[in-house]
């Protein structure tokens, strides 16, 4: 029997999201469906941070939603502390969500502009602690923001009077409110300033260390995603190529697309940038609409072999790295 | 030295809002000379868009107001000039590119039809003419299948494309100038390498001077020689990107570089700068950067810093920028 202290926080197995579609005229009209998410697992332990990097369209974000139930999952199972939870209905669904919780990318549009800051942050309270009364709310509102880096007098002021930073400060405050385990981080820096960036990402690991917290943590600057991350998951049209420990996987890449996404950084040191050797990709991210019988890198892959085209290769453990490091190639090996 | 090709001085912008009077861009002076790339960086609203826009008289006017200042750019003001003349030289001697090339392409036309316009007007093509070049432009840029692909609408390129046909639109007249305004920001790192790519191409076979406008210091590592760093409305230091990145004068410059994670990893706990970037309607007495500076003395809270050389043949706005420099390298090691 595994004790409970033992089992992961949250496990994904081959979670599948799968959209219809029909285009074509009416009367030739041609069905399909676009894979956004092909068959993704990974496991997630309380305070750990599991980061998810890949190009636009790779299924990050819609991952992150399936896990959440917010896109019900069309194939795969979500274990949340032991528990089954992919496809529940909103009702059953409810006492997870004091577990999981999510901030977005975009502090604007993600904060209601009619509401006051008390308001938002309040709202979750409303829900998960029916017995608290206003007074109660207001005083766990003031504790919220403050922990967060927030003045709590800022409690009857309106989403426009802060600054991007401070917004997404409040988005994180509300996703505190219920008490969550991990909370789904989907680009919650990427629309601030550069100066700004730094300040948030250190109240989420001030956060992690207080509270436990275990991270998913989406985006797509891999510099930002090796320093906040324990493992780190590569995503290319809707499947993990690629998954290691943070350090590993940036010393020491075998995916190909790891390889060509890691020397597309630029990196902001002259020096290394006039000698550093650039593996540049031709073509766009293909479609995921399309059926790859093959590797679905391999159109892109600089290296490209016959067998690439004919079956696709499975995510399996590098030898000598106990399968913590695993990577979807014939050839990594190599 | 070469002769600049464009030399911009003291130039200053207003918008007149609600709020008062923003002083947008408040005496910013540069030099780009001919074949030259010159990086601008600077976060939201430290003016590198605004001073970019006015140059090329495209600021809408009102709000915005042009307060002061020349753009010199082959012997004529070009903040003097008529409108009409202006469009003699946009797109002919000066293209821009912008971040979002869905923004600026126009959907209910062919990649052709705008593509043709720009020669037929500028260069008096034919319409044959015209598209044989607009062909071989895309084929230029890297557009697969460019002579079919001439007929398509913007929707049906992806980012990546749709951004090679602005840059084969803006290189169509052969510029001396291009000014490319976060032209990767919106694409994924990998078409980001490949555009980047394109560009050092294009500048070295054409020998286009390139103004590089980007928040992202990686990038302009990667593509300039020389570059500056504006913050509120002024540029706070210019040096050549060796010094800059290494050897730093200003105290937002090394904020900048040393609050950023490295691809290598090794990093402790993130430095960030502290505050938040001013209200550019009520900017802070003396140097605007003062309320966010650890190297803060007390004239930096009275007296504006003005823009002095270094040294190293930089610039930079600070009264304690051997201070900062001597802090830089020590720990931009």
């Amino acid at each position: 029997m595994i004790k409970a202290s033992d089992a992961p926080l949250l496990e994904v197995r081959d979670l599948k999201v799968h959209f219809p579609f029909r285009r074509g005229s009416l009367f030739r009209p041609e069905h399909g469906f676009i894979r956004a998410v092909d068959g993704v697992s990974f496991s997630l332990r309380e305070g750990e941070t599991l980061g998810l990097v890949g190009e636009s369209g790779c299924g990050k974000s819609t991952t992150a939603r399936a896990v959440l139930n917010l896109i019900p999952p069309t194939f795969g199972e979500v274990c949340l502390e032991g528990e089954p939870i992919a496809g529940l209905s909103d009702t059953a669904m409810l006492p997870h969500r004091q577990t999981m919780q999510m901030i977005f990318q975009d502090p604007f549009a993600s904060l209601n502009p009619r509401m006051t800051v008390g308001r938002i942050v309040g709202e979750p309270l409303k829900i998960f602690r029916p017995g608290m009364d206003r007074e109660g709310r207001a005083v766990e509102v003031m504790r919220l923001l403050d922990m967060v880096g927030l003045n709590p007098r800022f409690l009857n002021r309106y989403p426009h009077e802060f600054s991007g930073g401070q917004r997404q400060r409040i988005g994180i405050a509300r996703a505190l409110a219920v008490g969550p385990k991990l909370i789904f981080c989907d680009e919650p820096v990427s629309a601030l300033d550069v100066s700004i960036q730094a300040q948030i990402v250190n109240l989420l690991e001030d956060l992690q260390t207080q509270l436990k917290l275990a991270y998913v943590f989406i985006a797509h600057d891999l510099s930002l995603v090796r320093h906040i991350s324990d493992m780190v998951g590569v995503m290319y049209l809707g499947r993990i190529v690629e998954i290691a420990p943070a350090d590993e996987l940036y010393r020491n890449p075998r995916h190909p697309y790891t390889k060509a996404l890691l020397s597309a950084v630029p990196v902001a040191d002259p020096q290394i940038e006039r000698t550093r050797q650039r593996i540049v990709l031709t073509g766009d991210v293909p479609s995921p609409d399309r059926v790859y019988p093959g590797c679905p890198f391999a159109d892109r892959c600089p290296q490209v072999r016959d067998e690439c085209r004919k079956s696709p290769p499975k995510l399996e453990g590098i030898a000598g790295t106990a399968d913590v490091h695993q990577a979807a190639c014939f050839f990594a090996r190599d | 030295m070469h002769k600049p090709l464009l030399q911009v001085e003291d130039l200053r912008v207003e918008f007149h809002t609600d709020d008062g009077v923003v002083r947008a861009v408040d005496g910013v002076s540069f030099n780009v000379a001919a074949g030259e790339t010159l990086g601008i960086a600077g976060e939201s609203g430290s003016g590198k868009s605004v001073t970019n826009l006015a140059i090329l008289g495209l600021l809408p006017r009102p709000p915005a107001r042009i307060v002061g200042g020349r753009a010199m750019f082959d012997g004529r003001d070009l903040l003097t000039l008529s409108q009409p003349e202006l469009r003699r030289i946009r797109g002919r001697r000066v293209a821009m590119i912008f971040q979002d090339p869905m923004t600026s392409l126009n959907p209910l036309l062919t990649v052709a039809e705008q593509l043709t316009e720009m020669t037929r007007l500028h260069l008096g093509h034919t319409p044959r003419q015209a598209l044989d070049h607009a062909v071989t432009m895309l084929e230029k840029v890297g557009i697969p299948a460019a002579g079919r692909r001439v007929h398509d609408y913007p929707h049906q390129f992806s980012g990546g494309m749709r951004q090679r046909v602005m840059i084969a639109m803006a290189l169509s007249c052969k510029p001396d100038l291009l000014i490319a305004d976060e032209p990767t920001t919106a694409l994924d790192v990998t078409i980001q390498a490949q555009i980047l790519e394109l560009i050092r191409d294009l500048q070295r076979d054409e020998g286009t001077a390139v103004v590089l406008i980007t928040h992202d210091l990686g990038v302009m590592a990667n593509l300039c020689r020389r570059v500056a760093v504006m913050y509120a409305g002024r540029i706070v230091e210019e040096s050549s990107v060796d010094e800059l990145y290494s050897r730093p004068h200003h105290p937002y410059t090394l904020g900048l570089l040393r609050s950023r994670p490295r691809l290598s990893g090794g990093d402790g706990r993130l430095r960030p700068i502290d505050g938040q970037p001013p209200d550019l309607s009520r900017l802070p007495s003396g140097c605007a950067f003062h309320p966010r500076c650890p190297f803060v003395v007390d004239r930096c809270r009275v007296e504006r810093p003005a823009l002095l050389p270094t040294p190293f043949e930089g610039r930079a706005a600070c009264f304690v920028s051997k201070e900062v420099a001597a802090a830089a390298e020590v720990e931009l090691d």
